[in-house]
């Protein structure tokens, strides 16, 4: 078995996911209130009923509980002189091997609420795809942007 | 040449068609919308008329706006009515001249040259390219030539004094032939042709069935209707069948490839004569596409995935080379001037194991359809079964097909999922590699693979499922930089 890229992202990030996942969640109940509403008004059949509340219930368990630890268990990263290497996925897992010679530009970006939790999305792109370490330290991600776009400089090969 | 040069007027007009044709779809809806009370009339055809002759001053000025010249090495372009504007293009960043002549330049003996450069439109530069609307062949010529000697120049520079091979006049690689055109043009996009043809072929033996005596309930009208939506159907596929037919025909009459210098050009075009230029160390990669339909015959067609060009030109970035040739005499076609690659590998499959996972795949789409269709329409609703077979069959072939190689450095992946598609791609051009594991592959010891290329501004690449987890990560391991290395090496150790 190949070995597993070693650096974990920020413990934070679980926080941030299960505050984004529960806004998705609160999204999906307003739907199924308007849902609910209309199954009163129109005397819609139970069943109806129980499977959009059973519907609304998994959500909100499966992304604000059960996704956000599988996904931060998964995600690993590891920096190589020559290589960058991704791992993620909650079920299927995917690898990605990104050579330090097809690095075009990297990136960090900030949202709102990475912000409040001092975390920043770091951005690799090369000339024909786009790799994303979501919710890395804001110290960490500058550093490793700046060490990546340094060690890409260095590898020199034509494209 | 380096006083500055206008387009041949010509250029005015094509660039006023040009604006016409962006303008129809608002004129049309004026028109439809606007022409309600008579009194308005004659506003409209007042309105109308000033748009057009407003549109063919601006054409007009453009046209004389527009000047380009070549000075310093670079091609200086000249152009806006209210903003001037200059673009300025060394040639050294040239990538390729492409060269057509449409029907409005043929007459003079005009042709179109859109330089393309490498710029990414991601960039902020919205357009990485120029285009000269109508110049004479003499003067595209004669740019074609200085950017000829300023590459090879610049060439020699980085190969210090090694000896240029001389330009010569270039190979020939490929040249359709008639028949060949018919047999691209015929099968081009044909499945539902020959689909909707089969589903009326046995229409027709049912009406000799009296079915209609056996099953007394069953509704006439679901009958007729069936035929009759079939009828129409088989008529709409051969109406689209005989327009790409057609499409074909013209599009690529006369298609030729050469190789010229460290170029393959490629010519084609009844009406609309276009040339591509793509030098060859911006190939990225090479695919080999076989429809169901030109695989029953053993035909196949070849393409490159090249790198720049316009983002808004599609064909630019995925380059038909082959249009259509027997799958055996491609290897021998190709290899002269694709030297590096070797296209016909000893190609290792997916293990047997990996077949019902490829079965399970297709049952799980329609299994549910034929389930649905046999419960809601009773008798004919089992002719869905027949799906059941097809879906294994295509399974099986899309378990057949499935391969990977990594013979002579090139990594070559094959799979299917409509058309059967092998891509041969160089180590130095895969942008990154993927492998995707699912639980249940991890205890069938299976992985998916994806390898991306750089095409036009995007990616591209290929991906195959379900291969023996060994073999993905010696793929893996191949495309890694540092496999090798001790620390690598070190770290190694199970993942559970």
């Amino acid at each position: 078995m190949i070995p597993e890229p070693q650096t974990r992202i920020s413990e934070r990030a679980l926080t941030v996911w299960r505050i984004s996942g529960g806004i998705h969640s609160l999204i999906i109940w307003f739907i199924g209130a308007g849902l609910l509403a209309l199954a009163v008004l129109f005397d819609w059949p139970l069943w109806i009923t129980l499977g959009v509340i059973a519907l609304c219930v998994v959500y909100a368990y499966l992304f604000v509980l059960v996704f956000p630890g599988l996904r931060w268990k998964r995600w690993r990263y590891e920096l190589r002189e020559q290589e960058i290497e991704l791992q993620r996925g909650v079920f299927i897992i995917k690898r990605t091997l990104v050579p330090m010679v097809r690095v075009q530009h990297v990136d960090t970006q900030q949202g709102p609420l990475l912000r409040k939790y001092g975390l920043s999305t770091v951005t690799i792109s090369t000339a024909a795809t786009v790799h994303e370490i979501p919710a890395l330290d804001v110290e960490e991600a500058e550093e490793l942007r700046v060490s990546i776009s340094r060690l890409a400089r260095v590898a020199d090969d034509d494209v | 040449m380096s006083e500055p040069k206008r387009l041949h007027p010509i250029a005015a007009l094509v660039n006023t068609l040009k604006q016409l044709k962006e303008l129809i779809i608002p004129f049309v809806v004026f028109v439809v919308f606007g022409s309600r009370g008579n009194g308005w009339d004659l506003v409209y055809l007042i309105g109308s008329v000033s748009v057009l002759v407003l549109v063919l001053v601006f054409g007009i000025l453009s046209w004389v706006r527009f000047t380009y010249r070549i000075e310093h090495g670079e091609l200086r372009i000249e152009y806006g009515i209210f903003i001037r504007k200059k673009r300025y293009i060394p040639f050294e960043r040239i990538q390729s001249l492409d060269v057509s002549q449409g029907i409005l330049q043929r007459p003079f003996g005009l042709v179109k040259v859109k330089v393309e450069t490498a710029g990414s439109g991601a960039m902020g530069m919205e357009d990485s390219e120029a285009v000269l609307t109508a110049i004479t062949k003499e003067e595209a010529s004669q740019i074609q030539k200085v950017l000829v000697s300023i590459k090879k120049r610049e060439r020699q520079n980085e190969n210090g004094m090694e000896n240029e091979a001389q330009p010569s006049e270039g190979t020939h690689v490929y040249k359709i032939s008639q028949g060949e055109l018919i047999l691209l043009a015929s099968t081009s996009g044909g499945v539902g042709v020959v689909l909707s043809a089969v589903i009326a072929f046995i229409l027709q033996f049912e009406e000799f069935i009296p079915y209609e005596r056996v099953f007394q309930g069953f509704e006439e009208f679901a009958a007729n209707g069936v035929i009759f939506i079939s009828f129409v159907m088989f008529c709409g596929f051969l109406l689209a069948w005989l327009i790409s037919f057609a499409g074909t025909m013209v599009k690529y009459a006369g298609f030729s490839v050469v190789k010229a210098d460290h170029d393959l050009v490629i010519t084609r075009g009844l009406l609309e004569k276009r040339q591509f230029t793509i030098p060859l160390n911006r190939i990225q990669a090479v695919r080999i596409s076989e429809n169901p339909i030109r695989q029953l015959f053993g035909l196949a067609s070849a393409f490159v995935e090249s790198a720049g060009g316009s983002s808004a030109n599609e064909e630019s970035s995925k380059v038909l080379i082959l249009p259509i040739a027997k799958k055996r005499k491609i290897a021998e076609l190709l290899e002269p001037c694709l030297k590096d690659y070797q296209f016909e590998p000893y190609f290792k499959a997916a293990p047997p194991r990996a077949f019902r996972r490829y079965l399970l795949k297709g049952l799980i789409i329609t299994v549910p359809i034929v389930l649905a269709t046999s419960l809601f329409f009773r008798p004919w609703g089992f002719l869905s079964l027949l799906l059941l077979a097809f879906s294994a069959l295509w399974s099986w072939l899309e378990f057949k097909d499935a391969g990977w190689s990594l013979d002579s450095g090139i990594l070559t992946l094959r799979y299917r999922s409509l058309v059967k598609s092998t891509v041969f791609m160089k180590k130095t051009k895969v942008q990154s590699m993927s492998i995707k594991q699912s639980p249940f592959q991890r205890q069938a010891q299976l992985a998916t693979i994806q390898a991306m290329v750089k095409s036009g501004h995007s990616g591209s690449g290929g991906k195959v499922v379900d291969l023996e987890e060994e073999d993905v990560e010696s793929i893996y391991k191949w495309y890694s930089h540092e496999a090798g290395n001790e620390a690598w090496e070190n770290q190694a150790r199970p993942l559970q």
